[in-house]
């Protein structure tokens, strides 16, 4: 995937291309929509959206409070995916912009007798895109949502849209999981990519942090201090349950899975310091994959799971380095600034975005994986900028800021360079994990 | 609650079996002096001595001269053992930590208790690297008490890293005191 920066002339379906393409044999620039419409913008300039109300068929002023939130939601999914324009009438319509799709529907709330049983009834929601002017129809999607389902309904949409027009469905059905709280009682949450519907999911009043999602969504693997002493534990994100993965004396931490779910890479300390390991979920060990007296942790597959990024403080300081998944052929990726953690590999695995220290404060930088083009996104104004974590889409980078004096997340676009707050409160949340 | 509970009541059931053995001790001590005398007067001169032994164990004392309180059941600050303190990224022992793990040494030695050594870390840096930071402060603190005799039986280690301050502050003042290892009862 060609993501390079403040160059205009790719296109913004080439932004699109997905982690499992970049993951084979690199990346396939010919990629199309299927229905081979000609997309050639440049990633800054957007594909522009008209939104056209939903038509509200029954259901009374419930059904037309649905038809608001529907279509806020895809709106915002659209602008937030960085490859949308959205207009709301043909009046507001720039000159330079030229609509090129719309997307209209119905919405079929249940009768006032239905609602009155009790039970909550769906409503049925029908969604299309067409091409504009020309009102041809590209997709139509019929949804029977309950009341509850009409964010996720929206966020469906909004996804095949995006794929539909991109070729990658984008993040509308992403969540971030992270730790929330302080001092020794943090919990761990999980909320959608756009900031709604916060959920928690432990709370078991110790410390929980450094969450990691399996690449299918069903478990978040975390550290916690549950049972006294730190342990890898295993979240179930359909049941809530919780599974012991793995507690050896001393730290068991910093998992990352494996791009085929089928282990986990993460820092234990029984041996008298940490040093990285392979293990399957089951908490067997795979492989030993670090020897040294030094400190290793902080460990990244890379998206085709044959490298690992880590942090080894083996020269004194705290610097980043790949090995492949044996452990063998050591190389040093950074020379520059005396503390550099925290890296996590870009899913097409061109990047490595991490934490660098400049003077009393961490801040977020983004390089290419061979350790060229090192570029800090963050600037004092942020004072600590942590735990980096990137969005399926390899656009969008979720990591941890204090500069309003509480550690809140924050989202990065790397292709406008611009940040929107994710999370909000007086809690602090820190090590955020975005899905797959 | 239990281990606390049980504890006290052995030292007490340790003092109360003195004060059985004291007892006897006179008994014995007044028998060995009458009875070559007189083989007719043992019974009377034992009923005497039978009472204060048999009252002993009903009235529960607590001991007046227990040398040992329960540390179990306490902070080991409150038992004199003090925290020691890290230069900023550093995990080797200064002159003035040395000192203090001495004392604390003595300490442990006496109090034959176990104790948890949780490691810290000031808010700089990252939470990972600062985990692995924190063990590697309560490691050292760990391998030189048992360098001074304590039993490493009696010494478990972990790390909060950033997570648990002690000082909230942002400010050097608040870091030197957030980069410790900390004595901390299990």
């Amino acid at each position: 995937m060609k993501l390079i920066l403040k160059t205009r002339m790719i296109t913004a379906l080439v932004v699109g291309l997905t982690l499992s393409q970049a993951g084979a044999s690199g990346p396939s620039l010919a990629q199309q929509p299927e229905v081979g419409l000609s997309v050639t913008k440049t990633a800054f300039e957007k594909i522009d959206m008209l939104m056209d109300p939903l038509d509200v068929l029954s259901g009374g002023l419930a059904a037309v409070t649905d038809a608001d939130s529907l279509q806020a939601v895809m709106d915002r999914d659209l602008r937030f995916s960085g490859l949308f324009s959205t207009f709301w009438s043909d009046d507001e319509v720039p000159g330079e912009a030229a609509l090129q799709y719309t997307i209209e529907g119905t919405v079929e709330g249940p009768l006032r007798d239905q609602r009155l049983t009790g039970e909550a009834q769906p409503t049925t929601v029908s969604l299309n895109l067409l091409t504009y002017p020309e009102r041809q129809l590209i997709l139509n999607k019929r949804y029977r949502p309950l009341p509850d389902q009409m964010r996720a309904t929206a966020h469906h949409f909004a996804s095949q849209v995006i794929e539909m027009l991109t070729g990658e469905p984008g993040l509308t059905m992403t969540r971030i999981v992270f730790s929330r709280g302080s001092d020794k009682r943090r919990d761990l949450y999980a909320v959608d990519y756009d900031g709604a519907n916060l959920l928690r999911l432990t709370a078991n009043r110790r410390l929980n942090l450094c969450p990691s999602w399996s690449p299918d969504g069903q478990e978040v693997a975390f550290t916690s201090y549950r049972d006294g002493q730190q342990g890898l534990y295993g979240l179930d994100t359909a049941t809530g349950q919780v599974r012991l993965i793995i507690a050896l004396e001393g730290l068991n931490y910093g998992a990352d899975w494996h791009p085929s779910g089928k282990e986990l890479l993460l820092s234990l300390s029984h041996v008298g310091n940490p040093e990285l390991y392979r293990i399957r979920p089951d908490g067997t060990q795979i492989k030993r994959l670090t020897v040294s007296p030094s400190i290793e942790c902080s460990p990244s597959w890379s998206p085709a799971g044959r490298d690992v990024v880590f942090t080894s403080d083996r020269t004194g300081t705290p610097q980043l380095y790949i090995i492949d998944s044996d452990g063998a052929g050591w190389r040093r990726l950074t020379f520059y600034g005396r503390y550099n953690e925290s890296a996590r590999w870009s899913p097409n695995g061109e990047k490595i975005v991490y934490a660098t220290r400049e003077g009393d404060f961490t801040q977020v930088v983004l390089m290419k994986a061979t350790g060229e083009d090192r570029r800090v996104l963050t600037d004092l104004s942020w004072r600590n900028c942590e735990d980096p974590s990137w969005a399926p889409d390899g656009r969008h980078i979720v990591f941890a800021s204090d500069r309003t004096g509480v550690f809140k997340l924050y989202v990065y676009d790397v292709v406008e360079d611009s940040f929107r707050q994710l999370t909000f409160g007086s809690d602090p949340d820190i090590t955020p994990d975005w899905s797959r | 609650m239990n281990f606390r509970w049980t504890s006290p009541g052995f030292f007490r059931n340790a003092s109360v079996a003195m004060v059985i053995v004291l007892g006897l001790g006179v008994l014995f001590a007044g028998c060995g002096k009458k009875a070559p005398v007189e083989t007719d007067e043992p019974l009377p001169v034992e009923e005497t001595p039978v009472t204060p032994v048999d009252n002993t164990p009903v009235t529960p004392e607590p001991p007046k001269e227990d040398p040992k309180p329960d540390y179990s059941s306490m902070d080991p600050q409150e038992f004199g053992v003090e925290d020691v303190f890290f230069a900023f990224d550093k995990y080797d022992l200064d002159g003035e930590a040395m000192s203090i793990l001495s004392r604390n040494a003595r300490i442990l030695r006496e109090a034959d208790v176990l104790v948890l050594v949780s490691g810290h870390c000031d808010e700089r840096g990252t939470v990972e690297y600062n985990l692995a930071l924190g063990e590697k402060r309560a490691n050292a603190v760990r391998d030189y008490l048992v360098s001074l005799g304590v039993p490493s039986r009696n010494l478990r280690v972990t790390s909060y890293g950033e997570s648990a301050p002690f000082a909230k502050g942002h400010d050097e003042n608040a870091w030197a005191l957030n980069r410790r290892a900390h004595f901390e009862r299990p």
